[in-house]
């Protein structure tokens, strides 16, 4: 039930695991914080839903990019999957076994389930060596004493950190910010999990360096059947190796889709700025865009929440909150626009002459 | 060589070694350039290439075992009548303390771990405005605070937050709005963009471009983003092992790179339309600092490299009338194969208005 055809003939299997196979799946998940509002003591308490009704299924030899705006939830998201910080509501399964949400974390889950933190300066230990950092999660994880730092080696060197005893014996300030964000990629590998969760993990690498990760993370799901989400503000990196693409906006999913659609042809005018707003040398004329600054409008937290600053918005999107509409196989979004446009399509799908413009 | 006319830096034959003696490793080698007033000088190159070691080593901001080992940095302070120039090299701690924020601001590529946890983000704002403006009062500190947080979209409650209350964005934001606060001659900003989407990144660099030609001021901005790079940057210098290997133009360096490296850079881009094939960058890896190849650094991993590239380092030197520079053997005069013609490449539309 949880699977999905495979295109291959033959049905990948490794560790009793198979591709296509939903190995974390997570069901409206809800995140809220309570922080106190602007103006002294006495100021009324603001509740911020970061991570609002978020559903997402993590498959094995599958890559999910979620792209979307600073501060729409991407990390807290992240952080939920993980089991770092406890959802207010929705639910959790890992291998299809529904997960108890009240329940400390158990070690196996946090080997199972790797989180590569946004930032490696603040989530790498600054007074131990790399060698340690490294070593830890293997020791903790079972790794025979043995192979430990061949382990270590094997990982540096599969993320470009080479020669690999050169990066061991030095501390995270003695690395730079690129080279630091490999030692965190490196690390979340190491002890070969099932789920990768990668917040921006590249974020501060150059291009070429990047490349060669993304084909190795790439490789790691081909190969490995790695399940992995992938947290990016580069849509291209997204576009280059994701299988399922989801984009956020004030904490919910508002466009999804399989393959490149979403970054191809995206229908969600939230989407639809953020593609067009990608640095292109070639067109340095770039239209002015119409949407409005987010902050400087604020979220609609009636209606769709983009609608301050949708150049589309009607009256609906701004009294009454669209619902996720699938528009063909696989790609679907949360606009009025769609919802409408797709109730049209099936009405003009009813027999009779077309007119070609 | 482009005239200084109004330069806010100068740098010449900069050296930082990481260590002492025989355990020292070279991370900035020998790096010469002149930043004009309210320009923006791109910086790129490969991680681990020296840049943000630059950068904190022009602003003496460098962390033992870090030290300059060589050259000379002048900063250009104050305007017409008191102008002067000074010596950041030998200046002392007390005349650094004295012009940090307000003349030279340094956004630093740890941002989002740069902030006191337990300090909120409006006390961050009003020690930095208090520091240097003690006339100011605190209400006027609050409203400048609200102020700026507004020029990078986000709202004044933000002063209220904790920095882990707020998303990577958010704090890379406010650390943009604080080395804007005092206006200074000099901003440099190493990698502050890494966590906005595209279209925050767009207005902020929007904003960016707006308040330099208001208030004057040269930026240094350091990213892996080649493609912002030319929307954003005047000129753009390229890195490779801890030296400059490339500089021009940001619209030439685009469309016709001349250093095999920035060539190979370019051609690592996934591509935003068209069909997902599997693309390979720059074949080998990056250089092993402690043990350099000899000749150009980028040998073994230049598809063009001659017998010379391996024993010869070539220097950064002017070509095209000077227009640019760029530190490979193929453009050197005295080489006589000729250059490959994807290292010579104009822009068709450029070439056109030149000639
Ligand atoms: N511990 C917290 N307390 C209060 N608010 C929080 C907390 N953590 C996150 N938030 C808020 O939740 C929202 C979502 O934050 P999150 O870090 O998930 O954003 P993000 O999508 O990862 O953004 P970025 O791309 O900038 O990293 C933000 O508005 C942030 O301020
Ligand atoms: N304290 C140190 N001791 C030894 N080597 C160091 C130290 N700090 C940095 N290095 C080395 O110096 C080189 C330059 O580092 P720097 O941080 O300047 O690179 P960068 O160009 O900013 O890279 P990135 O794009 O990854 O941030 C790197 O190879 C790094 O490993
Ligand atoms: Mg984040
Ligand atoms: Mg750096």
């Amino acid at each position: 039930m949880n699977q999905i055809p495979a295109n291959d003939a033959v049905v990948a299997t490794t560790n009793g695991i198979t591709r296509g196979e939903v190995i974390l799946e997570a069901t409206d998940l809800v995140r809220r914080f309570t922080a106190k509002g602007e103006g002294g003591l006495f100021a009324p308490k603001k509740t911020l839903v970061a991570v609002d009704r978020v559903s997402l299924a993590l498959r094995a030899g599958e890559v999910v990019a979620i792209v979307g705006e600073s501060g729409s939830g991407k990390s807290v998201l992240s952080r939920l999957l993980a089991r770092i910080i406890t959802p207010s509501a929705g639910t959790l399964a890992l291998r299809g076994t529904p997960i108890d949400l009240r329940s400390r974390r158990t070690t196996a889950y946090a080997n199972e389930v790797q989180l590569v933190l946004q930032d490696p300066f603040a989530s790498i230990n600054p007074v131990r060596r790399v060698g340690r950092s490294l070593e830890r999660p293997l020791r903790i994880h079972g790794t025979p004493k043995d192979q430990v730092q061949a382990r270590a080696y094997e990982v540096l060197e599969s993320v470009s950190l080479t020669p690999p005893q050169q990066y061991l014996d030095r501390f995270p300030h003695e690395l730079s910010g690129g080279q630091l964000q490999r030692v965190n990629i490196a690390r979340g590998l190491s002890v070969r999990p099932k789920v990768l969760l990668a917040d921006e993990p590249i974020s501060m690498l150059d291009v070429s360096v990047r490349l060669g990760v993304l084909n190795l993370l790439r490789e790691l799901c081909d190969a490995h059947l790695l399940a992995m989400m992938y947290i990016t503000h580069d849509i291209a990196s997204a576009r280059y190796i994701a299988d399922e693409t989801a984009v956020m906006y004030a904490g919910q999913v508002v466009e999804r889709g399989r393959g490149t659609v979403v970054i191809d042809a995206p229908v969600h005018p939230y989407t639809q700025l953020l593609v067009s707003s990608v640095p292109d040398p070639d067109q340095l004329t770039h239209q002015e865009h119409r949407a409005t600054t987010a902050n400087a409008v604020g979220f609609n937290l009636e209606g769709c929440r983009f609608s301050p600053r949708c150049p589309h918005a009607t009256e609906l999107c701004h009294t009454s909150e669209p619902p996720m509409v699938e528009l063909e196989d696989g790609h679907s979004a949360k606009c009025w626009l769609v919802a409408d446009a797709a109730q049209r399509t099936a009405v003009s799908m009813r027999p009779g002459p077309s007119s070609e413009g | 060589m482009t005239t200084s006319s109004n330069p806010v830096l100068e740098v010449s034959h900069f050296n930082v070694d990481y260590g002492v003696g025989a355990a020292a490793v070279r991370a900035v080698d020998n790096v010469t350039f002149t930043l004009e007033r309210a320009h923006v000088l791109g910086v790129a190159g490969e991680s681990g290439s020296g840049k943000s070691t630059l950068a904190y080593g022009l602003t003496r901001l460098l962390r033992a075992p870090g030290i300059i080992t060589g050259g000379d940095v002048h900063l250009h302070l104050g305007t017409d009548a008191d102008a002067r120039r000074m010596d950041l090299l030998a200046a002392s701690e007390a005349e650094l303390r004295a012009i940090r924020w307000k003349h030279i601001s340094v956004v630093m590529q740890s941002a989002l771990n740069a902030l006191n946890p337990v300090r909120k983000i409006g006390k961050e704002f009003d020690e930095v405005l208090k520091t240097h403006n003690r006339s100011m009062s605190k209400s006027a500190r609050k409203d400048r605070a609200r102020e700026l947080l507004g020029l990078v979209n986000l709202t004044p409650d933000r002063l209220e937050r904790y920095p882990h209350e707020l998303s990577g964005g958010q704090r890379q934001r406010v650390m943009i709005a604080m080395a804007l606060a005092l206006q200074p001659e000099l901003v440099i900003m190493d990698e502050p963009t890494t966590a906005l989407d595209v279209v925050t990144q767009r207005e902020i660099v929007a904003e960016l471009q707006k308040l330099r030609q208001e208030l004057g001021f040269a930026l240094i901005f350091i990213t892996h983003d080649l493609s912002l790079l030319v929307e954003l940057a005047d000129e753009i210098m390229v890195m490779y092992a801890g030296r400059i290997v490339e500089r021009a133009p940001a619209l030439e360096l685009y469309r016709g790179p001349r250093h095999p490296y920035t060539l190979g850079l370019m051609g690592s881009f996934p591509p935003l339309h068209g069909e997902r094939k599997v693309m390979t960058g720059i074949p080998g890896s990056p250089p092993n600092l402690k043990d350099l190849p000899g000749g150009c650094a980028f040998h073994p991993r230049c598809p063009y490299a001659m017998e010379r590239c391996t024993l010869e380092d070539p220097m950064l030197s002017p070509i095209e009338d000077g227009q640019r520079t760029v530190a490979c053997w193929l453009h050197d005069p005295s080489v006589s194969a000729a250059v490959p013609v994807e290292l010579r490449r104009k822009d068709a539309a450029l070439a056109g208005e030149a000639g």
